[in-house]
């Protein structure tokens, strides 16, 4: 790979700089173009943390499509103009391109976004990766870093956009709105009555104060988006269902298990087995990951990539997993019908034996 | 004694047995995955199934209500205790027994 290229990717998401980087980056790729002779060409990469699929989270597949469109437009806006702000035909071209990558995956960690974004550098020859300083593709953790580091572990030159950062930083770690404070505060005010038990003036106000306090606190990091109230009604709804039903799984499951503990010969065969899980944000990876630990002869090892590492007890616990039943309830509670319906993990094909890493890691 | 002491006595004693069968399974398991099963679910079970009974013998009262956030608590934090520990042990790098490595015991 040589030292720079015109071939560049730039990791999209909503940011206060990325206008100026994304100005960088089509100049970026003109300049090297116009030394090179090589065939100049941006493409703006928009990695996804949740699944589109989503019935109601389409106003967040509106705002992808939005940000895209935003940088689609900049970019041939820059084009137009050279640095001095002249109006410049003769530029070498370049051409600009907009893709949204990671729906099919959960994306969690910096690795996670690197190998999505690398993999689509690899299948587009792109040579350079430039990352906007504000960019923030974890939503609230701060991953920009860690990121970089994973992308610089490729061949691919990395490098992050020389522009100037907004020093005024109220965003962190996400803005803070009514909604959400007054979910929040509803939520704390309610939990500290109901421990309080009684309803009276004391109780009231010192409840006032401390959910207050939450609120003031926590209200920024407890949400990433802001609840709205038909999906968290249509959402709870769903999980009230749940509840009976995984109730009854577990008394189910512990009875078998009790049969084999007690059992004289011990008839276990215990198997780590890595599973692709297709559900796609942190809420329902962790209820998956919670309710399976809970469902007795499975339990979940690690949650790793896209994928759960579920330790079984035996082989008919195996077979429970891979028919995918819990999978499916929860996709019921936090997307509905519609993403129910998708295939089991045995007919998707996305079970595999797993055997422990075998490089411990060093403190 | 009526039906509701019944049920109470039943739930109870529901309890205490999965709870022994948490215990003989910490006993008789061969290995830390196989023993993180037996505590974070036969455990859950009988802590549920006791305090279900509580519940019920407190009646319709504010206890009640505090009993059952008990309830969810243990349903939330039993599971990410086990789901914590066998990490632990997975990213040292520790094996789990399979069947071929000890014939039946």
């Amino acid at each position: 790979m040589s030292e720079t290229s015109a071939r560049i990717l730039v990791p999209v998401g909503e940011s206060s700089t990325f206008r100026n980087t994304a100005a960088y980056a089509t100049r970026e790729a003109r300049r090297v173009a116009s030394e090179t002779g090589e065939e100049a060409t941006v493409h703006f990469v928009y990695p996804v943390r949740w699944q589109l699929v989503d019935e109601v989270e389409r106003s967040a597949s509106e705002e992808v499509a939005d940000v895209l469109d935003r940088a689609r437009v900049w970019a041939a806006e820059d084009l137009d103009y050279d640095d001095d702000g002249e109006i410049d035909d003769d530029g070498v071209p370049v051409s600009i391109e907009t893709a949204v990558v990671g729906e099919d995956r959960y994306l969690f960690s910096p690795s996670d976004f690197a190998d999505v974004l690398l993999e689509y550098a690899r299948d587009r020859d792109l040579g350079r990766i430039i990352v906007d300083p504000e960019y923030q593709p974890g939503g609230s953790a701060p991953m920009l870093q860690p990121l970089e580091l994973e992308l610089s572990r490729s061949d691919r030159i990395v490098e992050e956009a020389p522009v100037d950062r907004v020093v005024e930083r109220g965003r962190f770690p996400s803005r803070s709105n009514l909604s959400k404070a007054l979910v929040m505060f509803g939520a704390s005010f309610g939990f500290y009555l109901l421990l309080a038990g009684v309803l009276d003036t004391f109780n009231l106000v010192t409840g006032a104060v401390s959910a207050g306090i939450v609120t003031t606190v926590f209200s920024r990091i407890t949400f990433r988006e802001t609840p709205k109230a038909g999906r968290l009604l249509r959402r709870t709804g769903r999980f009230i269902l749940y509840v009976p039903y995984l109730l009854w799984e577990i008394l189910k499951a512990n009875i078998e298990v009790a049969y084999i503990i007690l059992h004289p010969s011990l008839p276990i065969d215990p198997k780590i087995q890595r599973y692709r899980a297709a559900i796609w944000d942190d809420l329902s990876v962790t209820t998956l990951a919670n309710s399976i630990t809970l469902t007795p002869g499975t339990l979940t090892v690690d949650v790793d990539r896209d994928s759960l590492v579920i330790h079984s007890l035996t082989g008919s616990a195996r077979d429970g997993l891979a028919g995918g039943t819990l999978e499916r309830a929860v996709r019921f509670i936090f997307y509905g019908r519609a993403a129910a319906r998708i295939p089991s993990p045995r007919e998707r094909g996305t079970v595999e034996d797993e055997s422990v890493p075998q490089t411990p890691e060093e403190p | 004694m009526t039906p509701l002491e019944y049920l109470i006595s039943g739930l109870v004693l529901a309890g205490v047995f999965f709870g022994f069968v948490a215990v003989v399974g910490i006993i008789r398991l061969p290995d830390l995955y196989t023993r993180a099963h037996a505590t974070s679910k036969s455990d859950t079970l009988g802590t549920v199934l006791s305090l279900g009974g509580v519940m019920l013998l407190f009646g319709a009262d504010v206890a009640a209500v505090k009993t059952a956030l008990l309830l969810l608590f243990m349903f939330i934090t039993n599971p990410t205790a086990a789901h914590a520990i066998t990490r632990a042990a997975y990213e040292q790098g520790i094996e789990p027994w399979t069947a071929d490595d000890g014939g039946g015991d």
